[in-house]
């Protein structure tokens, strides 16, 4: 089989052709970020994902966005282009019984099949469980959901919102005398995608290992609550003594005396986060010999936890007024204190750490052109490496059902 | 790999990382998070602690009577109460600890504390830290230190910023590498800047997943080589994919992504106080059909709004929320997310842990599990990530006292004799209290 031609592709420096994954083929069923996310990086490690569309119309993340100059184009959705590097295109209609046996045929062949419909449709369609693992008893077939397989609420509609409000750190989130307040972004949909990649993989170990095939339930749900965001441990925090992470101090892990979080400075924000053991080393930093005198007197941050709070901001905020973000971060950090300063997307892209280590990659895409992406992950040998854009809509139909054929 | 467990039929009916060991030097969130879900995976994870650090983000000494003055923190022991030993009793060290052993090692620095940490590395196959970058190396205890020992060793390091690059030796928390990934600038309420964030620790929640996966790929690469590696996990870098449509709307359309707060662009979305205290309800708004069902439950004002399409709620979006604001205000949340949700409106409420510990819909999937420790007494934890229908993922002891797995990793794992042990006894550094 030919590989397609790509243009302006970068090598990874020392890497070898293939991938840690190159033995590897992946059935993408999945619509949303999740599931792309989580076929994304095994494709980015060198598997063969092969993306099932619904024929004309595609994947939801086709008609997400961003697209250049807001006008609406499946071929050029920013989400799309992002999430479906390394991954061929079948256009497939699962209402037709000719296109599933297509992709029972492919499921044969394949390691792991990603899917994320409503839990029940493809039972309803003949390409449940059953039938898989009939046609293909060492298949990985993992199946993310908003709330599970199984379970009162398996069948509930959700958002990203309403999840990260049932599953997430939200009601601790936020300012006390204010709504709780979510994630930015679509961060919790990858969080989910990533938890469901990582439970692939080890599913797919246990196949290498000779074991059986298994389905994998993975939960949104459940990976939010179980999650290092602080919600697992809140949860044993509850647990243990009755109580529920409180909103809007700024660490609910200690008292409030010393800052963390977003600050002003001269020309926007910096993120500070003293602990206790980096008290000495800010107060040299501001260097007030009043404020430093109060500290040194006694237990001022147990004894009179607002007076000490309210004396160190009087000094910190002006001191950060008179300073633009990265003279505040290299002050900082060259003694060793955690300010950083708050950079906007377009300052990430530009910056001089990313580049010299050459995290972003320009790729040519034949509709959307020459844009940069984010790298690598993790850095392995046989590792990461962008070896095609994201295929057009049912750009690989042909390729990938011949071979099944004439298998 | 060792360890072959096989059913009846003759294949492997384990866990799939039955038979790996794992040497875990992290400390705080995403390298415990990580490690833990190795352990969930059947991995023999040995915490490398040692009695002069504190590994468990817990003080030697604290009486209950500072515990209940210190807010929060103190929550964190059962029953506020942190006890002779109060690093057995966290639950900021507790809730990642389940199936995971525990050691006490001498301090690195010293040469019988390197001795014994290369003893305990040759003996493994995996070792995860996520300390300063430079801290190994102080120790001469880089990758190139340790594969002397064990060539077939999977080393994972998990540095913010890299192993290289001007910023790497950068220090922080999962906040401070938020804001320099671009994250923390579209933290906040609905259009204020990001001061009025609130805690976000995203970094952690994003590295363990996939350290994991990171580790499980050396592994895969070990199985088909059989060489292992040294693989580095830039946090913040496997952090920039979450960022990927952002970074394209960049480069497309030269925007920069504003605080959405609970809004999103391309829904109508938001959190809704109630008529009682501090509960709140989220709902989103996705199509025509949600909104239909929506103004049948809400009625009253919004009814003047039920034929509005897309395109005029979008026009409408501030009078909108402002009514649904207006009705929510009104409501009980009893009963009210069911009636959202018997009408297909994706709603819920926004839940407190001691609300999440009473949610049917998790006990009937058996998500919680009882854990006994006679250092707590018996507790409900919380449960694993995700499932597998072919086995279950493990589920042992909920953690380890401090020291409690020494006789076995020493004598066992390490092979030190009985002489070297009751020797490292002896000297202090085998033990399960802490000097106060």
């Amino acid at each position: 089989m030919t590989e397609p031609e790509l243009q302006g592709l970068e090598e990874t420096p020392g890497g070898r052709d293939a991938g840690v994954f190159s033995e590897l083929r992946v059935l993408d069923l999945s619509r949303w970020i999740p599931g792309e996310f989580c076929t994304k990086l095994f494709g980015d490690f060198g598997a063969q994902v092969i993306k099932i569309e619904r024929p004309g119309e595609g994947s939801l993340t086709r008609q997400a966005g961003p697209w250049p100059g807001d006008t609406p184009d499946p071929e050029r959705s920013g989400l799309f282009l992002h999430l479906n590097t390394n991954k061929k295109s079948v256009a497939l209609d699962l209402k037709l019984e000719e296109d599933r046996r297509a992709v029972l045929n492919l499921a044969r062949d394949a390691d792991l099949l990603v899917e994320s419909f409503r839990p029940g449709t493809l039972e309803r369609l003949g390409l449940g469980w059953d039938e898989l693992s009939q046609a293909n008893p060492d298949l990985v077939m993992t199946r993310i959901s908003n709330f599970g397989q199984t379970g009162p609420y398996r069948d509930r509609e959700a958002s990203d919102l309403v999840l990260q409000a049932l599953g997430g750190p939200m009601h601790a989130t936020g300012s006390a005398d204010r709504e709780p307040l979510r994630k930015p972004a679509n961060l919790a949909m990858y969080v989910v995608g990533r938890a469901a990649a990582a439970a692939s993989l080890a599913a797919l170990l246990r196949v290498k290992r000779g074991g059986s095939g298994t389905v994998v339930d993975v939960s949104a749900h459940e990976v939010m609550l179980s999650a290092p965001d602080r919600r697992s441990a809140y949860l044993l925090t509850a647990a243990y003594s009755g109580t529920n992470a409180p909103r809007g101090i700024r660490s609910a892990h200690r008292g409030a005396v010393l800052p963390s979080g977003p600050f002003a400075c001269s020309d926007g924000y910096v993120m500070i986060y003293i602990m206790r053991q980096f008290i000495e080393k800010l107060l040299d930093l501001l260097a007030d010999a009043e404020l430093s005198e109060y500290f040194a007197s006694g237990e001022v941050m147990l004894d009179e936890p607002v007076e000490a709070r309210e004396r160190l901001n009087a000094v910190l905020e002006p001191w950060l007024a008179g300073r633009t973000k990265h003279e505040i971060m290299r002050e900082a950090q060259s003694r060793h204190i955690p300010m950083t300063a708050i950079l906007s997307i377009d300052e990430v892209l530009d910056d001089p750490h990313f580049a010299a280590r050459g995290f972003f990659h320009e790729a040519d895409h034949p509709r959307a052109g020459k844009l940069r992406y984010a790298g690598a992950p993790w850095l392995m040998p046989d590792g990461w490496r962008l070896r095609s854009t994201a295929p057009a809509l049912g750009q690989h139909t042909e390729e990938i059902l011949r071979e099944g054929v004439l298998r | 790999m060792t360890g072959e467990v096989t059913d009846p039929g003759g294949g492997f009916s384990g866990l799939p990382l039955e038979g790996i060991r794992v040497v875990d030097l992290t400390v705080v969130w995403s390298g415990p998070g990580a490690t833990m879900l190795l352990g969930d995976l059947g991995a023999e994870v040995i915490r490398a602690e040692c009695l002069t650090r504190d590994s468990r983000m817990a003080p030697t000494t604290l009486t209950k009577e500072q515990a209940e003055k210190s807010g929060y923190a103190g929550a964190a022991y059962p029953g506020w109460d942190p006890g002779a030993r109060p690093y057995n009793r966290n639950a900021s060290a507790n809730w990642h600890a389940r199936n995971k052993l525990s050691i006490t090692l001498p301090p690195l620095q010293a040469p019988e504390g390197r001795e014994a940490f290369l003893r305990l590395i040759e003996a493994s196959d995996v070792f995860v830290e996520n300390n300063a970058p430079a801290t190994l190396s102080k120790l001469s205890l880089d990758y190139d230190d340790l594969r002397e020992r064990n060539e077939k060793l999977i080393m994972v390091r998990m540095p913010p910023m890299g192993l290289s690059g001007p910023a790497s030796d950068y220090i922080g928390y999962g906040p401070n590498f938020n804001a320099l990934v671009g994250i923390a600038a579209m933290d906040g309420y609905e259009g204020e800047p990001p001061t009025s964030a609130g805690e976000n620790y995203h970094m952690d929640e994003g590295a363990a997943a996939g350290v994991a996966m990171a580790v499980m790929a050396g592994l895969w690469r070990r199985e088909d080589t059989g060489e292992g590696c040294l693989i580095e996990f830039p946090q913040s870098e496997s952090l920039l994919a979450e960022m990927g449509e952002a970074i394209m709307d960049l480069q497309m359309n030269g925007r920069v992504p504003a605080t959405w707060g609970n809004s999103h662009p391309a829904l109508l979305q938001d959190v809704f106080a109630t008529a009682d205290e501090d509960r709140w309800l989220a709902l989103t708004i996705r199509n025509d059909a949600d909104w239909a069902a929506f103004v049948a439950v809400a009625g009253g004002e919004l009814e003047e709004y039920a034929s509005a399409g897309r395109e005029a709620r979008v026009a409408a979006e501030g009078e909108i929320r402002g009514a649904i604001r207006r009705w929510a205000a009104s409501q009980e949340i009893e009963g009210l997310v069911e009636k959202l949700i018997a009408a297909d409106v994706p709603a819920a409420e926004v839940m407190t842990e001691l609300g999440v510990l009473a949610d049917p819909h998790l006990h009937e999937r058996g998500w919680f599990k009882k854990g006994y420790h006679p250092e707590t007494g018996l507790h409900m934890y919380p449960g694993h990530a995700w499932r597998m229908s072919a086995v279950d993922l493990a589920w042992g002891r909920p953690f380890p006292a401090l020291g409690e797995d020494n006789e076995y990793v020493y004598r066992e794992v390490m092979g030190y004799s009985e002489a070297e042990y009751e020797a490292g006894q002896a000297a202090g550094y085998i033990g399960a209290e802490r000097p106060r």
